[in-house]
């Protein structure tokens, strides 16, 4: 956990200083970080509050983006099941790309269900404190960066760490790749629009080749 | 309205709506099997938004360097990012590690960034 930890400090930054240049107050910018927890929406957020997009239209560029969350809470829910409702609403909370990505790890390799949730809490916890510190530090001292750095590339680069393990899937590539060059074709499109409907048109495609995976195995 | 209570409407649905996909599966529908077409397409979430949300951020040439490169030279504006990220993959693929992954994509869109500053 201590490696992913820093290695989303820069995206921290990059979301404070986001807030900062959206003419957020710092408490609404630890608002931002502290409750929607979630470096891609409060990305989006903050770009799509300064271009003056109607609440409607982030709110759905969000959700859309967050649609990732759902498939999470399905994976774990039944490495979660032995738990009690109580540390299962916590544990959701603290549900992100990172620690997902690390605690199915952990669970994968077996033993006691509630060992791994107490360390499922434990990473969460420490990052959701440095998320904040991140996010503070880049409202406050982000403009001390110089430009030359481009440190915003830090976002997409973090985001290909969380993809690429995807791409051992022939299906997932597909998916990938149809909604890599939808998301570019449409860019046209007013408010973003274009991630929704790039983002669905990659998972309609990576449904079909799936399917027909399936069919050809069956066959 | 007001940006600030924009703000804090959009942190307040958004919050909520990113806990509830949270919570989703691991609360409400735990003693539920997932159909299987949701979950076959459920599968594929991750990898088309993921890289919805990347290309753009590669494509796009820092605002920085757009202004300083002509638009006739657009190609040399996006090169060090585009370069970044095909480090950054290959490293990913290796590693599966979010801090190898962003030293070498930063590491070699500096080095591109410089290069193309020296010949420009």
């Amino acid at each position: 956990m201590v490696p992913a930890c820093l290695g989303l400090a820069p995206f921290g930054v990059v979301c404070g200083v986001g807030a900062a240049a959206a003419g957020a107050s710092w408490w609404s910018a630890l608002g931002l970080s502290a409750i929607v927890f979630s470096g891609a929406a409060q990305i989006l957020t903050v770009e799509l509050l300064a271009a003056g997009a109607p609440v409607a239209v982030i709110v759905l560029t969000c959700f859309v983006a967050g649609l990732r969350f759902l498939m999470y809470s399905a994976a774990m829910a039944p490495l979660l099941r032995p738990l009690p409702a109580r540390a299962q609403q916590g544990l959701a909370f603290l549900l992100t790309d990172q620690v997902f990505a690390a605690a199915v790890r952990r669970f994968d390799r077996g033993g006691d269900p509630h060992a791994a949730a107490r360390h499922f809490f434990g990473s969460g916890v420490a990052l959701w404190l440095f998320w904040q510190a991140t996010n503070l530090a880049g409202f406050f001292a982000g403009n001390l960066i110089p430009a030359s750095w481009s440190l915003d590339f830090a976002v997409p680069l973090c985001f290909v760490a969380l993809v690429v393990p995807q791409f051992r899937s022939r299906n997932a590539i597909v998916a990938a790749v149809v909604a890599g060059v939808a998301v570019l074709a449409l860019a046209w499109l007013p408010m973003r629009l274009n991630l929704i409907v790039a983002g669905t048109l990659g998972i309609v495609a990576g449904t079909v080749a799936d399917l027909a995976t399936a069919r050809r195995g069956a066959r | 309205m007001d940006p600030t209570a924009a703000l804090w409407v959009v942190i307040v649905i958004v919050g909520a709506l990113n806990y509830a996909s949270r919570l989703s599966f691991i609360a409400f529908f735990a003693r539920r099997r997932i159909p299987a077409p949701l979950a076959r397409a459920f599968r594929y979430v991750p990898a088309a938004m993921l890289t919805a949300l990347i290309v753009p951020m590669i494509a796009a040439a820092p605002h920085a360097a757009a202004d300083a490169v002509p638009s006739a030279h657009a190609l040399a504006a996006i090169a060090p990012r585009v370069a970044g990220a095909a480090a950054a993959i290959a490293v990913a693929w290796r590693t599966h590690g979010t801090l190898p992954t962003l030293v070498a994509g930063m590491g070699v869109m500096w080095i591109v960034q410089a290069i193309i500053g020296a010949v420009a």
